[in-house]
């Protein structure tokens, strides 16, 4: 019994028990504790830890093995799935279940997605690598489909995309054996390099699209938005922290451990100008930007952070393509930064969906005043968002910043902030659309989420602020993860990194950060005539007093200024395009249709004068 | 001793900062006060109004996210400031470097944001949205010089980047090497400081329909404040990018005012551009010349 044993088997049980007692009270501690068994299984190994079933394929052993790259992915999907659990353990799961849902059919399917992940991260070969895919895809399916009719179009719709992908990858693998004669991921990352260029593109090409679908990448990310938001709570929140990583970790094994960075410098559209690897970088500098902007429109909180998830998934792609030790460091933490802040920042949205039944940015506002803790929350996670310090989002960030300036990439380096600009815009939108101006007075009520969904959220926060400090805590397993998958290893220190043309050390940054605060507060506080707290509705606007029945906060249309500017670029170029393909799917399978069923005697003749004309002329 | 020294600039760099403001404040009143044909202002005066703002008898809070804003809008400049090389003092420059001063300076605009936000009022609202698209404008040709200038010295650390002009002399300054990014620069700096043409997120002549709308006494004068922060922080940051910092006190103040008093003397003789006009602008010619001075420098 190998301790990679004991967390698959413990995983198993956490999704046996989640179903048989989803109906408890006490399943969604239980659930969190369970998952925390696991953490702590997953903290006591080290190295590679190998299970101990295997079985055989085509002659090649396929087996499972966590190593730490993957332990990397398992820990943040284990830390995401112990903070849904726990969001969905008092009032929230009760409320659901009075609703009418199934609460067990949630926490079963949150347990399924990590057993599948868990699965998924520990593959040593190819087919234990496809087996993991569609286990992820399928779970993901099942926790996407529940949160009614319009989320089941959406996951009906990320399950065709799912399908293609897998597919891709399915196409992939089977090339990629039948070129090498083996499945083996070791012995792949010696034999793939060394394939002509041409087989390697298809390879590259088709692995990348594939695991691509399920990160988002442009242009196969419009399935993801609405089967992200419209999931129920928690599971949004699980989906959105690392359910799309699974398509990164998986192009980051294909093209950083078995093509290899060198083999992937060998695949040039233009020799010497520009290769494949510009060509990842920039889909990702568009996957950054072009979702930014789109979440920028939404009126919906839940639509809002599920299009951003997808833009920092380009910055993860971004900072792993340019490769070198802090653009890879900076991506793969980016994964672990994204996680917590965006999983803080949709379990506070629930929070406030939980007390206000709305997720409509029109239809809030003010709530700082009745919702303190969730306020707190989202403007932690926007700040870490929009990769601002001192959360942590802000140290990712600058090591692909800084990856991209060393390694002289202007216009992706701009693209990147242009990203992070419009995220600025975007979660100022969302917070003030929430919680600042006018109180709406049905409102006026509420109180702040119970201590079982704040509990969750203030412990994210905690990590999005203690991790943007001292990023070393992270950068220590981030740098174990690139070694594992043979990138240049990042040397870090507690407070980021030392580097004779620049480092950045974020403990100080963060004192004098505070320290400045303190001057501020000392300013405001200590000088001057003491401040009168007024009522909001003290107020006036174009002369007007306002009072409680005039609706006055400024929501809709927010950047009107903006999208005076940029609105024609929005021509849902992405959306013609899928509905383009779904056409021609749909012609094909109406001729398709023609053969077999309806005017089969006229086509059969047909097609045995077309073959009869060929056989006479050939 | 280090530390003692250490200790002593991170208090010193943001009093600096603070009392250079204050005259720049002064000189950009006096700059406008001669456009204008006016006398202009006293010397202390941007004292007397902070005194002023402060010592009000009616000091109207919104809430406690009010009163935040106004301490993160300060708070965030008195840290930048410590990243801000001046003559004889480093600070923490090479603990944070460039990309971190320039995401430094977006705190104060964030903590703005906040605290209008929570005031509740509409026209408040609609100025931090054309503050943040403003941002979104002029920070595009901001990086894209920042960029411009870390790579040609290969540094981000803005004391390596100082020294290296100043061993060059007057001929290997930013201004000299990269022209057409310290022209672009330029332009961020000065939309960056919201003066005309660039100002109608402020829109100090209709004071009702902008970000100050629901701000008085002291939170008024911690905007003030900020400002004086601003105008230093950008006359210094760009005196240190591209003339070579400050090789003694003397030439350091002299680049630094010269800096703020160029958009200064430009921005009385302009009225205004509106929101999507002003994006249309900078997007165009300073983010241009800043790519044609990119291309130049790799190349």
């Amino acid at each position: 019994m190998t301790l990679l044993d004991l967390l698959l088997l413990l995983s198993l049980a956490t999704g046996a028990l989640a179903w048989l007692l989803g109906r408890w009270s006490g399943a969604g501690v239980l659930a969190a504790l369970l998952y925390a068994g696991q953490l702590a299984l997953l903290g006591a190994m080290d190295g590679s830890a190998a299970a101990s079933p295997t079985f055989q394929v085509l002659g090649q052993t396929i087996a499972w093995s966590l190593d730490p790259f993957g332990r990397f992915f398992a820990l943040i999907t284990l830390g995401a799935a112990i903070a849904s659990a726990w969001f969905m353990a008092g009032e929230w799961g009760r409320r659901y279940t009075q609703a009418g849902h199934s609460l067990r059919a949630l926490h079963g399917a949150l347990a399924i997605n990590v057993l599948a992940m868990l699965l998924l991260l520990a593959s040593t070969d190819l087919v234990s690598l496809f087996i993991g895919w569609e286990l992820v895809s399928w779970a993901g399916f099942l926790l996407m489909a529940q949160g009614g009719a319009a989320a089941v179009r959406a996951a009906l719709r990320y399950v065709t995309y799912a399908m293609g992908g897998a597919m891709a990858v399915l196409g992939g693998t089977v090339l990629a054996y039948a070129w090498t004669g083996t499945l083996d991921l070791g012995l792949l990352a010696e034999r793939l390099p060394a394939l002509e260029p041409g087989r390697l593109w298809l390879l590259v090409a088709l692995f990348t699209g594939g695991f691509g679908v399920k990160m988002g990448l442009l242009p196969f990310h419009l399935w993801q938005a609405p089967a992200y938001a419209e999931a129920p709570g928690p599971g949004t929140a699980f989906l959105g922290a690392i359910s799309s990583r699974m398509g990164l970790f998986a192009i980051a094994l294909v093209l950083a451990r078995l093509v290899t960075l060198e083999g992937l410098d060998g695949l040039q559209i233009l020799p010497g100008q520009f290769g494949v690897r510009d060509l990842l970088a920039w889909v990702a500098a568009f996957t950054i930007v072009l979702p930014t902007f789109t979440a920028l429109k939404q009126n919906d909180a839940r639509y809002l952070l599920a299009w951003h998830g997808i833009g920092q998934g380009g910055y993860m792609l971004m900072g792993l393509v340019v490769g070198d030790a802090m653009g890879s460091a900076g991506g793969l933490m980016h994964v672990f930064n994204h996680a917590t802040y965006q999983a803080a920042l949709f379990l506070s949205v629930y929070a406030v969906i939980h007390r206000t039944g709305t997720a409509d940015l029109n239809r809030l506002g003010g709530l700082v005043v009745r919702m303190p803790l969730s306020f707190l929350t989202m403007l932690v996670g926007i700040i870490g968002l929009a990769g601002l310090p001192p959360m942590n989002g802000f140290v990712s960030k600058w090591l692909i910043y800084r990856s991209l300036m060393t390694e002289g990439m202007p216009l992706l380096f701009v693209a990147s902030v242009i990203g992070t600009l419009g995220t600025i815009l975007s979660v100022y939108k969302l917070i003030h659309n929430t919680f600042l101006g006018q109180l709406r007075s049905e409102h006026e009520h509420i109180r702040e989420a119970p201590w079982s969904m704040t509990g969750p959220m203030l412990a994210l926060c905690a990590i999005v602020f203690v991790t943007g400090t001292a990023p070393g805590l992270v950068l220590g397993w981030v740098a174990d993860a690139q070694a594992a998958l043979g990138l240049p290893v990042l040397r870090y220190t507690l407070g980021g990194v030392a580097s004779a043309k620049g480092g950045l050390d974020m403990l100080w940054i963060v004192g004098v950060l505070f320290g400045g605060f303190g001057v501020g507060a000392l300013l405001f506080y200590g000088g001057g005539g003491r401040s009168r707290r007024v009522h909001q509705l003290d107020n006036y606007a174009g002369g007007h007093f306002l009072s409680a029945d005039v609706r006055y906060q400024y929501s809709d249309n927010f950047y009107a200024g903006l999208m005076h500017r940029i609105g024609p670029l929005y021509r849902n170029a992405f959306t013609w395009l899928e509905s383009a393909l779904v056409s021609a799917v749909d012609l094909a399978a109406l001729a398709m249709q023609g053969v077999y069923r309806q005017q089969a005697p006229a086509f059969l003749l047909l097609m045995t004068a077309v073959a009869g004309l060929a056989w006479v002329v050939l | 001793m280090d530390a003692l020294n250490l200790a002593l600039e991170l208090i010193l760099m943001p009093l600096v900062a603070f009392v250079v403001g204050l005259f720049m404040v002064l000189m950009m009143r006096k700059i406008a006060a001669r456009i204008q044909r006016r006398v202009g202002p006293p010397l202390l005066q941007p004292l007397y109004d902070i005194i002023k703002l402060y010592g009000k008898q009616t000091q109207i809070s919104h809430g406690l996210v009010h009163d935040i804003g106004i301490v993160m809008a300060v708070g965030g400049y008195v840290a930048a400031e410590t990243l801000l090389p001046v003559p004889g003092m480093d600070g923490l420059a090479d603990r944070g470097g460039l990309i971190t001063l320039a995401y430094l300076m977006m705190i104060p605009s964030l903590g703005l944001a906040l605290g209008v936000g929570q005031c509740a009022n509409p026209n408040g609202s609609i100025g931090i949205a054309r503050a943040l698209t403003a941002m979104l404008a002029y920070d595009i040709p901001f990086v894209i010089v920042i960029f411009g200038v870390a790579w040609h010295y290969g540094t981000t650390n803005l004391a390596d980047i100082i020294a290296l002009q100043q061993a060059a002399g007057p001929g290997g300054w930013g201004a000299a090497t990269m022209p057409l990014l310290a022209l672009a620069g330029l332009f961020s700096v000065h939309a960056m400081l919201g003066k005309q043409p660039f100002e109608i997120y402020v829109a100090p002549a209709e004071i009702a329909t902008g970000p100050m709308v629901e701000m008085g006494g002291k939170f008024l004068g911690g905007l003030f404040v900020m400002q004086t922060f601003q105008f230093y922080t950008a006359g210094v940051l760009y005196a240190s990018l591209f003339l070579g910092g400050g090789e003694n006190w003397l030439t350091f103040l002299v680049k630094a005012f010269a800096v703020v008093a160029i958009p200064m003397c430009i921005a009385f003789l302009f009225p205004r551009y509106r929101t999507e006009d002003l994006l249309k602008m900078i997007w165009k010619w300073p983010v241009l010349l800043g790519l044609a001075g990119l291309w130049l420098i790799m190349h």
